[in-house]
């Protein structure tokens, strides 16, 4: 036991209590699952290349003009364009964020609920 | 002609527009218009005046109008046809007099405020004239109503205005007072007035006062079963009708100071003098007894109600005369005359003499404006004095203002042949026959209207010896302030008025000589079929009983009340018209201080209000604190306490949102299931 | 083929255990990877009805959510670091500065 600290090692205790609430939801979800029915999957067409067929929905592609066989799935390409802008907005977000305060309250996000106003206001934690 | 009818709500526009326009100037702040605001003022009435004698012209030739202007409200009620809330205009022979009257009479008054208030240097002259604006176009505007809920709301402007206008001066202590014991005197007959109301809109589903859907048409044919009517408390028609009569009376009484809501009006002599004949000769007052007559023929049906107008009115026109006896102020007397004298009007109306209380209404209107015009006067030229202790001798220095009261005078106590001689005989006249006629309530109505002929013309006549004969008893009645033609030219116009206007219904002539010559009585029986005097007089309870014929109870009705008023006016001339008359109430002993202070109704109205109301209030109020505020507080308490504990699951800590999430979604799905049948 | 129930109760499993690691770690960064593991328990289910309805749209839209989770990673990196800074920790249970 000299290298316990260094290792991985499971944790038991009194913090895992909440976790019974997960366990809770998955018993019930599997209970709902379980009991329901469904009938015989479609698949897909012998032969159609899925991969393929992303790719045309994901564009818009007017799949009569391809050759061999396609799965049939809706248009994607605004979806697509709207992911592309959500992606970069993210990025921005994160490098704003992530961004060093520029000296004592300029730039940044005062993410910290207010304290920071809150201390400087009345000069001390409660 | 009918384009003219159209025309009939400028009668009450063109009033209100001078009350704009006066408004208006007052908030400028500036002195925009000349003589203060008087000009739009008579330019309006003046203009009210001519359409009105314009409709009086055109209802003489037979016409009439009732017109619905404007519905403001409306909705259905289960099982009637709906229920419409409106303001519209009746002008039949009863509404096209008294438009005369009322824009003569402000006509009149305006011009007199000229010497009144603009030369006696008033200050705030454009709010005076807005009120005067505002009071004619309110009274207007109730005169033409045709229908009870729009009277009613005509009604409180009236009531309203008096209290501006009754505390003009309201940096004096009286005036401010005295306009809340009138606006809180009122008020308190309105507050019935306004049940009565709502209960005639719930008995007949209408306020109509002309034609065949009118509720007094309805309350006729429900009594002979041939209309439903809602009726409440599990009385009969007949009794309903009674309580709803008297209801909407209580406001009649409150506004025309009939006992025992008079209280208010002696002290209404604290607003200015034009103002006082306003309220007494055209507006106010006269508003509680024209309600009256408006709606007769609802009245009619209801014994009850009849016998308690005439004996309201009969022991208001003595009770409120014996007050009158002893008072030093020129206008206290006439506080008191008014009220007589609308108890004379009600005493008609209450014995079946409707003819009589409209002549009686126009008469009084003429010479009680004069009065309060003539007393004006001689308050100007007094500096304000009222005492007529400190009068006498006026005679032949103001003598266009003497002759002209003098006619008043006259008028008010009953003098043949001035016009007051005419009306209030026939008002006598027509309760004897009536009470002759198996109505013993009428007699005894009848017997304190004669016994107050003798008392009117004692105090009036005591009033003119103090004020105009004698020697003058101060420096001021010596040198009196000349009053200029603004002042003389409305008491000019009212003296001929006021000695003349008996001749529209000379009855005691007609039946001596069946001369035709009751014009006011076939005035009256013009119009809407159901408002006409013969109308009313087939359905009244009343008929008549001579003694040894028509024409010998005339004259013997006409000789007493005459020989009455001739001892009373002796009585007073033996007394005051010396050239150093002296006080003689000492005489009266014990009886005068019951009399000054008007046997004391202030204070039993104050007791009333202190010992009664005052507890009442009290405890209304700490029911209102304890128990309601309690309940209220409560209910706020446990959202407050809740509250608190409940905010304690907003930890701030993540994790456990995440897990309250989680345990709602189970419970949410393990709910679902057990709804959907999983335990089935 | 394998039956439907089969892929919807591995994905309310992984589902599950994201919740689980949600509710019982303090470690911002665990967290973060909690919240991925639930995303993809979505995913698998996205492609497991793909496959039962036999059109792809249920694939493509996985790919989206991907992309998503990356969105997601990219700002919830950075609040993590706004956290750092201002608690000097990552501990979740630490920034209890929004309470009532």
């Amino acid at each position: 036991m000299s290298d316990a600290g260094s290792r991985p090692r499971l944790k038991l205790g009194g913090h895992l209590v909440p976790g019974l609430a997960a366990v809770a939801l998955f018993a019930v979800l599997a209970a709902v699952f379980l009991r329901a029915s469904f009938g015989e999957a479609a698949g897909f067409e012998e032969g159609a290349s899925i991969t393929a067929s992303i790719g045309y929905a994901m564009f818009n592609v007017d799949t009569g003009a391809v050759s061999g066989a396609v799965v049939p799935a809706e248009g994607f390409v605004v979806a697509f364009v709207l992911i592309a802008v959500v992606l970069d907005v993210a990025i921005d977000g994160a490098v704003f964020l992530a961004k060093r305060d520029e000296g004592e309250g300029g730039g940044g996000v005062l993410a910290d609920g207010g304290r920071e106003i809150r201390d400087r206001l009345r000069g001390g934690d409660d | 002609m009918a384009g003219l009818f159209d025309y009939t709500p400028a009668v009450v526009l063109l009033p209100f527009l001078s009350f704009l326009i006066a408004v208006g100037v007052a908030i400028s702040g500036r002195d925009l218009l000349p003589k203060g605001g008087a000009v739009p003022g008579i330019a309006a009435t003046a203009g009210s005046f001519l359409l009105s004698v314009a409709l009086a012209v055109a209802v003489a030739g037979g016409e009439v109008y009732n017109e619905t202007v404007y519905a403001w409200a409306g909705g259905a009620v289960p099982g009637t046809e709906g229920l419409e809330l409106t303001f519209g205009v009746l002008i039949d022979p009863l509404s096209a007099l008294m438009l005369v009257i009322v824009t003569l009479v402000a006509l009149l008054v305006h011009v007199f405020s000229l010497g009144y208030m603009n030369d006696e240097g008033e200050t705030g002259l454009p709010r005076y004239y807005a009120g005067l604006g505002l009071f004619t176009a309110s009274m207007l505007g109730f005169v033409v109503a045709d229908n009870l809920l729009m009277a009613f709301v005509f009604f409180e402007l009236v009531g309203l205005c008096s209290y501006l206008l009754i505390g003009f001066h309201f940096r004096e202590p009286g005036p401010p007072s005295a306009a809340k014991k009138a606006f809180l005197v009122t008020r308190f007959g309105d507050y019935f007035f306004l049940v009565g109301v709502v209960a005639v809109l719930a008995t007949f589903g209408t306020g109509q006062f002309a034609g065949p859907e009118s509720f007094p048409v309805f309350a006729e044919e429900a009594l002979h079963g041939e209309h439903a009517v809602n009726t409440f408390l599990g009385l009969g028609e007949e009794t309903w009708f009674t309580v709803v009569g008297l209801l909407v009376l209580g406001g009649v009484i409150g506004k025309s100071a009939q006992f025992p809501l008079q209280t208010w009006l002696p002290d209404a002599m604290e607003g200015p003098t034009p103002v006082s004949a306003l309220i007494h000769a055209a507006t106010m007052v006269a508003a509680g007894v024209y309600l009256v007559a408006r709606m007769y023929g609802f009245y009619a049906v209801s014994p009850t109600a009849l016998g308690v107008i005439a004996l309201v009115g009969g022991f208001t026109a003595l009770f409120a005369g014996t007050m009158g006896i002893v008072k030093r102020e020129l206008k206290q007397v006439l506080a008191y005359s008014t009220i007589s004298q609308y108890g004379y009007m009600m005493l008609a109306l209450g014995a079946g003499g409707y003819v009589a209380a409209t002549f009686h209404l126009l008469t009084h209107a003429f010479f009680k404006a004069l009065l309060f015009l003539g007393a004006g006067s001689v308050i100007i030229a007094m500096h304000h004095n009222e005492n007529m202790w400190d009068m006498g001798g006026l005679k032949g220095r103001m003598p266009v203002t003497y002759y002209s009261f003098l006619a008043g005078s006259l008028a008010l106590a009953g003098i043949f042949p001035f016009a007051g001689f005419w009306s209030k005989d026939e008002i006598l006249y027509e309760t004897l026959v009536h009470g002759l006629g198996g109505q013993p309530l009428l007699l005894v109505g009848y017997v304190f209207g004669l016994l107050a002929v003798p008392v009117t013309a004692f105090y009036t006549f005591r009033m003119v010896f103090l004020t105009f004969h004698g020697d003058a008893r101060t420096e001021q009645a010596s040198s009196p302030e000349p009053v200029g033609w603004n002042v003389k030219g409305p008491l000019a116009v009212l003296g001929v008025l006021a000695a003349g206007a008996g001749v529209v219904n000379l009855a005691p002539v007609r039946v001596l000589t069946g001369a035709h010559v009751d014009f006011l009585h076939g005035w009256l029986d013009a119009g809407f079929a159901e408002l006409t005097v013969h109308h009313y007089e087939e359905i009244d309870p009343y008929s008549s009983a001579y003694i040894g014929g028509e024409a010998t109870t005339v004259l013997v009705g006409a000789a007493v009340s005459l020989g009455l008023a001739l001892l009373g006016l002796a009585l007073a001339y033996k007394l005051y018209a010396v050239p150093t008359p002296t006080e003689h109430t000492a005489k009266l002993g014990s009886v005068r201080d019951l009399l000054y202070d008007n046997y004391y109704q202030d204070e039993y109205q104050v007791f009333l209000a202190r010992r009664v109301v005052l507890p009442l209030a009290r405890a209304a109020d700490t029911f209102d604190r304890s128990v309601v505020d309690g309940a209220v507080d409560a209910t706020s308490s446990v959202s407050l306490f809740s509250g608190s504990r409940i905010r304690r699951i907003q930890t701030g800590v993540v994790s456990n949102y995440a897990a309250l999430l989680t345990l709602g979604l189970t419970v949410l799905l393990v709910l679902f299931g057990v709804l959907g049948g999983w335990l089935l | 083929m394998v039956p439907a129930q089969y892929y919807l109760v591995l994905s309310a499993a992984i589902f599950c255990i994201g919740v689980f690691g949600l509710l019982t770690r303090r470690n911002a960064l665990l967290f973060l990877m909690s919240v991925e593991l639930m995303l993809n328990a979505a995913n698998v289910n996205l492609v497991a009805f793909s496959l039962y309805w036999g059109n792809v749209t249920g694939q493509t839209f996985s790919l989206f959510t991907m992309a998503l989770a990356a969105a997601e990673v990219a700002v919830g990196i950075g609040i993590i670091l706004v956290l750092y800074r201002n608690f000097k920790d990552v501990d979740v249970t630490e920034a209890t500065t929004m309470r009532w």
